[in-house]
């Protein structure tokens, strides 16, 4: 955002800013600053990243080949629930608002902290305790109901069903007081002249996702109480010899898992719109466009839970009905990739590191949604459904999408959160190892879903076995790159150069100002007079 | 009313702000509050008394509309949302609209299950003339008609079959031998007779081991 | 609490709630209030949703076994459902007036007050109580653990387990109000609130509010037409 106060220099790197203005580990603990709480979350769901992670390389090698190689089935069983369950709960849905969003929403805004800072803090204890619930399946028992603890299995197998789910339950209470505090900073706490179309897109994004977390996630809630209670007190409501229905489970869970599915991917195509527009120094193309249809996409959302249902014995009408509304959710998808395109026709591109990110995100995200409308397709999903094809396609979605734009919008403000300079040559080769390990891993899984490779499955056929050691060679590769990209980010931090005010010429506010912050964000409250995007002449 | 007055919708035209200035708050008349409370008691009155009068399906609708005007009046004096930002009014107001997406959603399942799958196992009578039915098809279709008589328990199992693996087991061939996630199989119409072969391959996640056909 | 009452009778304060200072994030008071209510607001969505889960599966579980339904609904008291319905009503007034009275800075007006909505949310879990002991008494219970005799229709364990998962989490949200509004008792009594600020007492009575909008639907739907 351009800003009034243009012609007073930015300040550089004075003395004090928000990391070095305190001292001591309860400092960290007991702080209501944002960036503060951004960092610890960053570093938390990083943790859950790689320890997802480690799982998803561990059930590749036993997939290596048919039947056992590493493991047993029963922790095979195990690995794959805690892989998605510790990937959606830990890391995709907390990570983006959590980490990036509280560290740059409020500086975007112009505002000095978010509305509820103790709030926020204490939304992050929660994460911390609904995290430890979590995990402790891991030592007490372990969970194999896969990360939807669909019923009747989940209220009959044994292990640390309650458990978790208990920590799912905190995990929500988490996000939905991370997305109401969000929801009210932007209304209340934006900077003179910060009107609602001069916010930055990444703000619009995650508004969107505060709106779904606020209203879907209650209903995860009543449905983990519920499943706690079939376990504990069989109350039937889920159990069909005492009346009650199973694929009832289904529409609760996925009422909200659907729009949690928005929740981990609009902020990420937020942070695409910053990078993009930044780094090809270009005027994003159809703001408005791209701000409504990040709310579209959110209430779209709501619309079409039962495609996950659709040979789950739902009625055909409320299949046809759901399979129909699912279509809906490519227009405001297309309108995105289409503007993001046309943003980038005639910019001045640079290939920096955020930017490969983000076009690698447009060619994956752009696979991924499309054969989203496969699934989402009845006939055709009643063959792929339960296969390799929708793993491959969530993954498209929600790796090659979410963490590709996650790892993107890192890369952007690291220079802001850590006032240093990451290796734009490791950068690059690490873009191009996840890059190309993800395709070979997870493209290979089409093929191997169309031919009718179930998921979830310990032992396969033969004939499987070229294409699912390919997928695990791939996932190697993944894995390489993130072990590049980890020593790049980190060894910024003791050799990297430092960072300027605004290494990218942004004009958002958070470039604004010092890097790292201080901890007030502006030593003035800015004044805005021009809209986030302006690189114009003029302007510059 | 005087909430346009009080109401500020955008924090930008605080010209009454700023550091120091006090927070005035808006403060009802007393007899507004006991107004209220005096028509929620007639209005509790009036619903427990019409519950002695049966009115068949109208029963829940009125005591709905009368349970639905009661929480208005709480939420819109008690609660002040009459007096205060429009917003907070939108943002009550969506609870209720999601909540309505998903009951309604919902029963767009559970109250069709079982309606079109009498006729979904039939193979076409005629291949080059797919959607001419069968004389057999013909019949059940004239019969199924909207939910009612005799024939609805064909197609509907009382209780409608919660789609489990108990009801398909006690079931005819099971037309469509997709197996869902975690046990739970298409709700089978007790009233189908013969099954063409499994459209696809049965697909089941490791984990549900009790789904298997009969 | 005595410490508290001491302070009470000693403060005296010239200025209202001195303790109270506007947040260094905000431009004013008013935006600061309204921040505040607005967070309640949103808060008292997922709320709604949250027992919107259940209602949904009311819904659903009526429309499929409407006669069970029915019958197992004559099995709850209508005439302690309705004094309930009384008792959370009267509370409701109460909070509604003790806001009003903190926002007049009538100190000992707030505090008697909030203690009568105290009382009736306690006399509402006593009559609860009873219900419920009554219940188990007679094995109207939950899915598995339904024993009662008598019954002419299928499943009527379903009822009971709606019945109880509604009225229990709501009971729960009573308890949780409960312990909010004794918070809040006692800034009262040390002269925390004023027309300067109220807030908290504001958000808990429109917490406390939603609790009684949720038995208003609660109440008809499973005493009085099953």
């Amino acid at each position: 955002m351009a800003q009034a106060v243009a012609d007073s220099p930015i300040p550089e790197q004075s003395g004090t800013n928000y990391i070095n203005a305190q001292k001591g580990i309860l400092s960290w603990l007991l702080t209501v600053d944002h960036k503060r709480i951004g960092l610890m979350y960053l570093a938390s769901t990083i943790i859950a990243f790689a320890l997802g992670g480690f799982f998803a390389l561990m059930l590749r090698l036993e997939l290596l080949t048919p039947k056992r190689t590493i493991m047993d089935a029963a922790t095979y069983n195990q690995a794959f629930t805690l892989h998605g369950a510790v990937m959606v709960f830990l890391f995709i849905i907390p990570a983006v608002p959590g980490a990036i969003g509280n560290f740059v929403l409020p500086i975007m805004l112009g505002a000095k902290d978010v509305a509820f800072p103790k709030l926020n803090l204490l939304s992050l204890y929660l994460y911390w305790t609904g995290a430890l619930f979590t995990l402790s399946s891991l030592v007490t028992g372990g969970l194999d109901t896969g990360w939807t603890f669909y019923v009747p299995y989940s209220a009959t197998t044994g292990g640390a069903v309650v458990k978790v789910t208990l920590g799912v339950f905190i995990l929500g209470f988490s996000s939905i007081l991370t997305g109401l505090n969000f929801i009210v900073t932007v209304h209340k706490l934006r900077a003179p002249g910060v009107s609602w179309f001069r916010l930055p897109l990444l703000v619009w994004a995650l508004y969107a996702t505060s709106v779904v977390q606020i209203l879907a996630t209650p209903v995860l809630g009543i449905t983990l109480v519920l499943l706690m209670m079939e376990r504990v007190l069989h109350i039937g409501i889920f159990d069909p010899a005492l009346g009650g229905d199973p694929v009832l489970f289904q529409h609760f869970f996925w009422f909200y898992s659907h729009p949690a599915v928005y929740i981990m991917i609009l902020p990420g195509m937020g942070i695409i719109s910053e990078i993009i527009s930044v780094h090809a120094k270009r005027r994003i193309f159809g703001y408005k466009a791209i701000a409504f249809s990040s709310m579209a996409i959110a209430l779209i959302g709501f619309l079409v839970w039962g495609h996950h249902m659709f040979v789950a014995g739902q009625s055909h009408m409320a299949a046809t009905i759901f399979s129909f509304l699912t279509f809906l959710v490519a227009i405001p998808s297309g309108v995105k990739v289409f503007n993001w395109l046309l943003t980038l026709w005639r910019g001045s591109i640079k290939y920096t590191t955020p930017m490969l990110f983000a076009l690698s995100f447009m060619f994956l995200f752009t696979i991924g949604g499309l054969t989203g409308l496969f699934c989402g397709m009845l006939s055709v999903d009643m063959h792929i459904h339960d296969t390799y094809f929708v793993v491959a396609h969530f993954h498209y979605v929600m790796m090659g999408g979410t963490v590709i734009a996650f790892v993107g919008g890192l890369h952007h403000w690291w220079p802001k959160m850590t006032g240093k300079m990451y290796g734009e040559k490791l950068g690059a080769l690490s873009c191009a190892l996840v890059f190309i390990g993800f395709n070979a891993t997870f493209f290979t899984q089409f093929i191997l879903g169309s031919r009718g490779m179930p998921r979830r499955y310990y032992n396969y056929l033969d004939q499987f076995q070229p294409l699912h050691q390919f997928s695990t060679v791939g996932s190697w590769v993944i894995g390489l790159g993130f072990i590049v990209m980890a020593y790049n980010l980190l060894a910024s931090l003791t050799s990297g150069a430092r960072a300027p005010a605004n290494p990218w010429g942004g004009k958002s506010l958070e470039w604004q100002t010092a890097s790292p912050p201080i901890t007030e964000n502006f030593e003035v409250t800015p004044k805005v007079t021009h809209g986030p995007y302006d690189f114009s002449p003029e302007h510059q | 009313m005087s909430a346009a007055s009080h109401a500020h919708d955008d924090h930008d035209d605080h010209a009454h702000g700023g550091h120091g200035k006090d927070h005035v708050p808006h403060v009802l008349p007393l007899a507004v509050y006991l107004g209220t409370f005096a028509t929620l008691l007639f209005l509790t009155a009036i619903t427990v008394g019409a519950s002695y009068v049966n009115f068949g399906a109208w029963n829940l609708i009125l005591a709905m509309v009368i349970a639905t005007v009661k929480a208005a009046t709480v939420a819109l004096i008690f609660m002040h949302l009459w007096f205060d930002h429009k917003f907070h009014s939108i943002i009550i107001g969506s609870s209720v609209l999601f909540l309505t997406i998903f009951i309604t959603f919902t029963m767009f399942d559970t109250e069709n299950r079982g309606r079109a799958e009498a006729i979904e196992g039939e193979k076409p009578a005629d291949i080059r003339n797919p959607f001419k039915a069968s004389e057999r098809q013909a019949d059940m279709m004239r019969n199924m008609g909207p939910i009612s008589s005799a024939t609805a328990d064909v197609a509907r199992p009382s209780p409608p079959a919660p789609a489990s693996a108990a009801a398909t087991a006690s079931a005819a061939p099971v037309p469509s031998a997709t197996v869902a996630p975690s046990a739970s199989v298409s709700a089978a119409p007790s009233g189908s007779t013969s099954a063409t072969p499994a459209p696809s391959a049965s697909v089941a996640p490791s984990a549900s081991a009790s789904a298997k056909k009969p | 609490m005595s410490t508290a009452e001491t302070t009470a009778e000693s403060g005296k304060e010239t200025e209202l709630s001195p303790q109270f200072h506007v947040a260094h994030h905000f431009d004013s008071a008013d935006t600061q209030f309204d921040a505040g209510r607005m967070g309640i607001w949103l808060f008292l969505v997922t709320e709604v949703l949250l027992f919107g889960g259940l209602f949904c599966a009311f819904a659903i579980f009526r429309s499929w076994y409407f006669d069970s339904f029915v019958e197992a609904h004559h099995h709850l008291d209508k005439v302690m459902g309705g004094i309930n319905t009384v008792v959370l009503i009267s509370s409701s007034l109460t909070m509604a007036l003790a806001v009003r009275s903190a926002q007049q800075s009538k100190k000992e007006l707030t505090a008697i007050l909030l203690a009568i909505t105290l009382a009736c949310a306690f006399a509402f879990l006593c009559i609860k109580y009873v219900e419920y002991s009554h219940k188990f008494h007679e094995g109207l219970l939950p899915g598995k653990y339904f024993s009662a005799e008598g019954f002419h229709t299928k499943h009527p364990g379903v009822f009971f387990a709606i019945y109880f998962m509604m009225t229990g989490i709501h009971g729960v949200h009573v308890v949780i109000g409960m312990c909010l509004i004794t918070w809040i008792l006692r800034r009262t009594m040390r002269g925390e609130f004023s027309s300067r600020y109220y807030a908290p007492v504001e958000g808990v009575g429109l917490y406390w509010h939603l609790v009684d909008l949720i038995w208003i639907y609660l109440f008809p739907l499973l005493y009085l037409v099953g």
